[in-house]
């Protein structure tokens, strides 16, 4: 069903390339560009953590942006009033996970089509931004923390070394620890997926009826992968965090929602490497179109979208596989067509 | 009901809206009994299988499972008590091997080394070893019914229940079926919903005819086949050409 991690040679090379990136980067990037690929590491552990419940369990969240508020929010709220920001960050992950885990029981075990599902989701969403929207006042206040409404919450202390709230980490090593995350996060879902449990939640996906009639519970196991994902959207929500020091309702847009969506179509549904790359790609296209102001970055983004859809619809990185396998299938042909047969050594 | 019944149903009743698909059937099945289920279309045969399933809720009375009541359980929850499900559509992982198919099977009652051998053991048993490393979703109708039927066997449950295992299949298919159903009695109760006249006169002896939704007849298959009711509402020409 999902080829076993021996055999994977894309994520070797994926994690080859994300380790050479976490040591190399920060010696040879200017400050400005560590920032940026800072952001990007941020997104994509995000991306991830739809691309797995999407690409590996066929739930499809329209609300992915309900966890990743919540995880931010979780974060600053109990960084303010540790001071610490190890925990914290623990609980971005154990709380949005927590609530998934709840809102997914309902949902599995509610028996909900996917397009129910989707609904919901993005309903959950809209309720969590609505809510933290109208938080402006200062009776809105957990401890120490004030959730600050429409304004967000600012100067959210900056990801420090565990058990010791005043060394704080520069932008590079920030970028070391995130980059390490991302590659935690990648090598786990791998290990996943290559579980027997990952196998059955690629079963569920392909043929529910199958799987249940094999005696899978498929209910229970979409609940752990929607939780799951959860978990890491919060974690991810809580990096935004740290990262840029503030975060406001904005988290729990439709437009961080949708963004998720977006890299994961436009990178390959069911690969993880491929919602990577296509965050790293979009969004720094993002920044090229901004800062050109020929026509609204939305505009242009949403017509790249189109033309991926209609041109690569099976996304970025799957396309790139077949290519590259075509190819070799052309040239090892030709190869062959190259050698002749037979031919004694004194004929050359 | 006595003990060594392995499945019973009692007053079990389904209606969709004012159609009643399965009317007041009492039913029972003895351990190691093979039962086949007639009856023409629409009789009710597959809405009962699916209520003995779990694919259906029953709107009232109780299927028994040794003695237990399983009335409304979930499918998991009723193939996880040992019962063998294979569909009337040939329900299969499409995009992978079939080798990967009866692996992840029998993986659900062995560990990894002994899964890869049951899975080897049943693909042969079903005569589908050739087809190994064939996707899937890339079978014909006959051969994924054999795909399927190795699934169901890889978990060695004590209850079969097959829904139409030998359509689409060829005479050779066929044969190697009717084989592996009576192999299968052998070891663990089968009821099998069928259709194919000449395949059932291979594997039946004690036989249920359904009509409308109830059990018309329950009796040995040479009295089912010469009863002239069932005859008329079922076998019709096909039981003179089959005789």
């Amino acid at each position: 069903m999902e080829r076993s991690i021996a055999k994977d040679v894309g994520f070797y090379v994926m994690l080859g390339i994300g380790l050479v990136l976490m040591f190399i980067g920060p010696l040879i990037w200017d400050l400005f560009q560590i920032m940026q690929i800072t952001q990007y590491v941020v997104l994509s552990v995000y991306a991830l953590s739809l691309a797995y419940i999407w690409g590996f369990g066929g739930i499809l969240s329209f609300g992915q942006a309900a966890f990743f508020g919540l995880g931010a929010y979780t974060f600053a709220v109990a960084s303010i009033n540790m001071g610490d920001t190890t925990l914290p960050f623990v609980l971005s992950f154990i709380l949005p996970a927590a609530f998934g885990a709840g809102l997914g029981y309902f949902m599995f075990y509610g028996r909900l089509s996917e397009v129910y599902l989707g609904v919901v989701t993005m309903v959950v969403t809209l309720i969590f931004w609505k809510l933290i929207n109208h938080t402006a006042g200062p009776e809105y206040s957990i401890g120490d923390a004030r959730l600050g409404g429409f304004n967000g919450i600012p100067s959210i202390p900056i990801l420090n070394v565990p058990g010791d709230p005043s060394a704080w980490l520069d932008p590079a090593q920030m970028f070391q620890v995130f980059m390490a995350i991302l590659i935690i996060v990648y090598v786990v879902l791998r290990l996943i997926i290559a579980s027997d449990f990952g196998r059955v939640s690629v079963g569920i996906r392909e043929n529910e009826e199958r799987s249940s009639l094999l005696g899978y519970d498929i209910r229970r196991h979409k609940v752990i992968v929607f939780a799951i994902g959860s978990g890491i959207a919060g974690m991810s929500g809580a990096m935004w965090a740290t990262y840029q020091t503030f975060i406001d309702p904005n988290a729990f847009s439709m437009e961080m929602s949708a963004k998720a969506l977006v890299w994961v179509m436009a990178g390959g549904i069911g690969t993880l490497a491929g919602p990577i790359l296509a965050v790293v790609l979009l969004q720094w296209l993002s920044l090229k179109l901004g800062t050109m102001h020929i026509l609204n970055n939305y505009v242009i983004l949403g017509g790249i979208m189109m033309i991926l859809v209609l041109l690569l619809p099976k996304g970025l990185l799957p396309t790139f596989q077949a290519l590259s396998l075509r190819l070799w299938t052309i040239g090892k042909s030709k190869m062959k067509e190259r050698t002749p047969k037979g031919k004694a050594a004194s004929d050359v | 009901m006595s003990e060594n019944y392995i499945l019973t149903t009692e007053n079990l009743t389904m209606r969709f809206g004012g159609v009643v698909a399965v009317d007041n059937v009492n039913f029972s099945l003895k351990e190691g009994e093979l039962r086949c289920l007639l009856g023409p279309n629409g009789a009710g045969k597959s809405t009962f299988f699916k209520c003995l399933t779990g694919q259906l809720t029953p709107t009232s009375g109780s299927v028994k499972l040794r003695g237990q009541d399983i009335t409304g359980w979930l499918t998991h929850d009723i193939v996880n008590q040992g019962v063998g499900i294979k569909t009337q559509v040939p329900n299969l992982f499409n995009g992978i091997s079939v080798y990967e198919n009866i692996r992840m099977a029998a993986r659900r009652k062995h560990l990894k080394p002994m899964a890869r051998e049951k899975a080897e053991e049943m693909m042969e048993k079903c005569g589908v070893t050739h087809l190994a490393k064939r996707e899937v979703g890339l079978l014909a109708h006959g051969q994924r019914q054999l795909v399927e039927l190795a699934m169901v066997l890889a978990e060695e449950p004590p209850l079969v229940l097959l829904d139409e295992p030998a359509a689409g299949m060829t005479g050779d298919e066929r044969d190697r079926l009717a084989d592996l159903v009576l192999e299968t009695a052998r070891k663990a109760a089968v009821i099998v919903v069928e259709h194919d006249m000449a395949f059932i006169r291979r594997i039946a002896k004690f036989t249920t005819v359904f009509n409308r939704g109830a059990i018309f007849r329950e009796a040995m298959i040479d009295e089912i086949m010469s009863d002239r009711a069932v005859q008329e509402i079922y076998l019709g020409k096909q039981a003179d050409v089959a005789a």
